[in-house]
């Protein structure tokens, strides 16, 4: 009896394990996004924002919702934007300091302690994919009843404890502790992709429309996906080379 | 009459008219701005207008505003020493150090924007010379020391004598750098080929034109204001001159900014002419109509065609004023609208949150800290002067 194909995800899983088995350079890590298959429920960014405990302001992987044509032939697309982590970024050699760099996988990443929030990748980037850590928590503003279980307090303690981009621990202390004050932005979830797990935005799209892998990999998804005709990437007249295709 | 307890450069009333309204407006600045430099330094930046989309505010605009004034200064004094031209003589040392002064108050507002202003001092340790501002950072920091230097030589040598070998080699090396990093700081924007607006290939060549029209004013203040002449007609004879230079360099910013608007109009692409829209029809309008053109051009015109009010000292300084207020603004009409516009088609509406918002209007707190600034730059250069005589001596032109 034939064997039943395995489900995208599964797939992914098996590509990721093959490609960290190779040395770093030789990976070539991208993201595929069906916008055939995007519903536009937003999980992949709300996914993200638990994974890397974003704050208020701060998002990595908005879904931009357009509309096309004029009534009665319109139609809506969802765009979900990671960053690109392009290939010939135009964020990173405007940083003063090299906080911003493209590392040895080739993902733009941001040293926080090296990073001077000086906003100058922002303002570069073509994409608007960084965002800039003002230091707000959800639930401040939360009043705190004698009482009553408002959950302000864990859940300041939760905002406030450590995420781990980058594979570092960092709490939100107090204004001048990193990442507050800092450039953020999308780094493909390298610390979950080194434990062998994919991306928190591809594990959750509903509609399996975000696939990861390695593109250097001739038995991919992705290499697959990357080949086929009906594929675009944002802004490409630019020369950024972005490692964000989608799917039209 | 009793005498004062304080040194005379700090005594209230050994100041002419003009020095205790400045001295005291200068004052209420820095007083209004203790809150916001306070909330700044030890409360966070959350307070602030600007954010992730719109990425620079007022804060960037003072410092291109105050750097340009710095390196304008800097021109104009090597105008006099230099190449001895007559039309600027007299002001060399006031024009040097409004240069000290506002080149900390530049570097202080662009302090106040960066995130993590602590690590400044890795921008010298381990900087990145491919990024404009790296680049930015150690030219105005050696353009300080230059200009420390200049003023320096500039005290040392004595009135009437041409100037010596070093002082020239100084100078030559202290022009270009006003002139590079002036124009360095427009390309500081240009190079940024994400925004459109700035990519107009004539953005970066007019802020060297900005830098020493702010010069220009600024010294007009100083002139009708502060300085001391033996000859009250030497000081008729600079401001007629500093005026029109002021006003030919308005009207060449005129001319430049039709130039740049009337060719992104004509391009219609979207990151243009959206940025021009907003500028001259927009929210941005009475900036551009009423401060840019109406009070930084056509007024100041207006009182140096009026032969009262031209050879009056006060109407003379608040010309420079007015033409200075109006340089500011077109510093201000380049950076916040060009970051107005969609970085992608529903950006701004995809996700909601603090600071993620493509309309800018400065805050409370921004305001604040710029009037801390200004009012310590106003304070610094006046009770400076004082201290160092420059504005009491009498000026050595014959
Ligand atoms: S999308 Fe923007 S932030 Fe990401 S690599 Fe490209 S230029 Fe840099
Ligand atoms: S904000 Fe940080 S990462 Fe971005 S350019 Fe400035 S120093 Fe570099």
């Amino acid at each position: 009896m034939a064997e039943a194909p395995k489900d995208v995800l599964v797939r992914m899983r098996d590509d990721l394990q093959r490609a960290l088995e190779k040395a770093p350079g030789d990976r070539r890590w991208v993201m595929v996004i069906d916008l055939r298959k995007c519903v536009g429920c937003h999980a992949c960014t709300i996914a993200c924002v638990a994974e890397n405990k974003l704050p208020p302001g701060v998002v990595y992987r908005p879904v931009l919702e357009q509309e096309r044509g004029t009534y009665p032939n319109v139609s809506r697309m969802f765009v979900p934007r990671p960053c690109m982590q392009c290939d010939n970024p135009p964020c990173t050699q405007v940083c003063p300091v090299t906080a911003t760099y493209k590392n040895a996988e080739g993902v733009v990443d941001v040293n926080y302690e090296d990073c001077i929030g000086c906003r100058a990748c922002i303002v570069a980037c073509p994409y608007g994919a960084r965002t800039s850590d003002f230091g707000y928590t959800y639930l401040e503003e939360l009043p705190v009843l004698d009482g009553a279980i408002v959950g302000r307090v864990t859940s300041e303690e939760y905002e406030r404890s450590a995420n781990y981009e980058y594979g570092k621990e960092y709490p939100r202390l107090n204004h001048r502790a990193s990442p507050i004050g800092n450039a953020r932005k999308c780094h493909f979830c390298l610390h979950r992709i080194h434990e062998g797990e994919l991306p928190a935005c591809t594990t959750t799209c509903i509609g399996r429309a975000t696939l990861y892998g390695d593109a250097n990999d001739p038995d991919s998804v992705v290499s697959e996906m990357i080949k086929l005709p009906n594929v675009i990437r944002l802004k490409e007249e630019l020369g950024t080379e972005p490692r964000v295709y989608y799917l039209v | 009459m009793k005498k004062s307890s304080f040194p005379k450069w700090l005594d209230f009333n050994a100041m002419s008219s003009f020095e205790r309204v400045t001295l005291l407006a200068g004052i209420v600045a820095f007083l209004l701005g203790l809150w916001g430099l306070y909330t700044r330094l030890f409360v966070g930046e959350r307070e602030v207008g600007y954010g992730s989309y719109v990425v620079w505010g007022l804060w960037v605009t003072m410092y291109l505003f105050l750097a340009g004034i710095a390196t304008g200064s800097y021109i104009l004094a090597a105008f006099e020493y230099l190449f001895n031209i007559p039309l600027f003589k007299g002001v060399g040392k006031s024009a040097l150090w409004a240069g000290l002064v506002t080149m900390p108050g530049a570097l202080a507002s662009i302090g106040m924007d960066l995130g993590h202003m602590e690590r400044i001092i890795k921008v010298y340790l381990q900087p990145n010379f491919s990024s404009l501002l790296a680049q930015m950072v150690w030219g105005y920091t050696l353009f300080l020391v230059i200009t420390v230097i200049t003023l320096w030589m500039a005290f040392k040598q004595k009135a009437g004598t041409p100037a010596d070998g070093a002082f020239k080699a100084v100078l030559w090396i202290g022009l270009v750098m006003s002139i590079f990093l002036s124009g360095g700081v427009g390309a500081l924007l240009g190079v940024n080929a994400s925004r459109p607006y700035w990519s107009i290939g004539l953005l970066s060549v007019q802020f060297p034109i900005y830098a020493f029209a702010s010069g220009v004013s600024l010294m007009m203040i100083v002139v009708g204001w502060f300085l001391g002449f033996k000859d009250e007609k030497q000081r008729e004879h600079l401001l007629r001159w500093l005026g029109w230079v002021a006003i030919g360099l308005s009207l060449a910013k005129i001319y430049i900014l039709w130039a740049y608007l009337s060719q992104g109009w004509y391009s219609n692409l979207p990151g243009v002419i959206d940025p021009i829209r907003e500028i001259m029809f927009g929210k941005y309008w009475w900036y551009f109509w009423v401060i840019q053109i109406a009070l930084g051009t056509l007024v100041p015109l207006f009182i140096h065609m009026t032969p009262k009010l031209a050879h009056n000292n006060l109407w003379a300084g608040l010309t420079g004023l007015m033409v200075l207020t109006g340089f500011a603004v077109a510093r201000a009409n380049i950076v916040f609208p060009a970051m107005t516009v969609e970085a992608l088609d529903g950006l701004p509406e995809a996700f909601f949150g603090p600071h993620l918002s493509i309309t800018y209007y400065p805050t409370l707190l921004e305001w604040s800290v710029t009037l801390g600034v200004l009012g310590g730059v106003t304070l610094f250069f006046l009770l400076g002067a004082r201290y160092l005589s420059i504005f009491n001596k009498p000026s050595e032109v014959k």
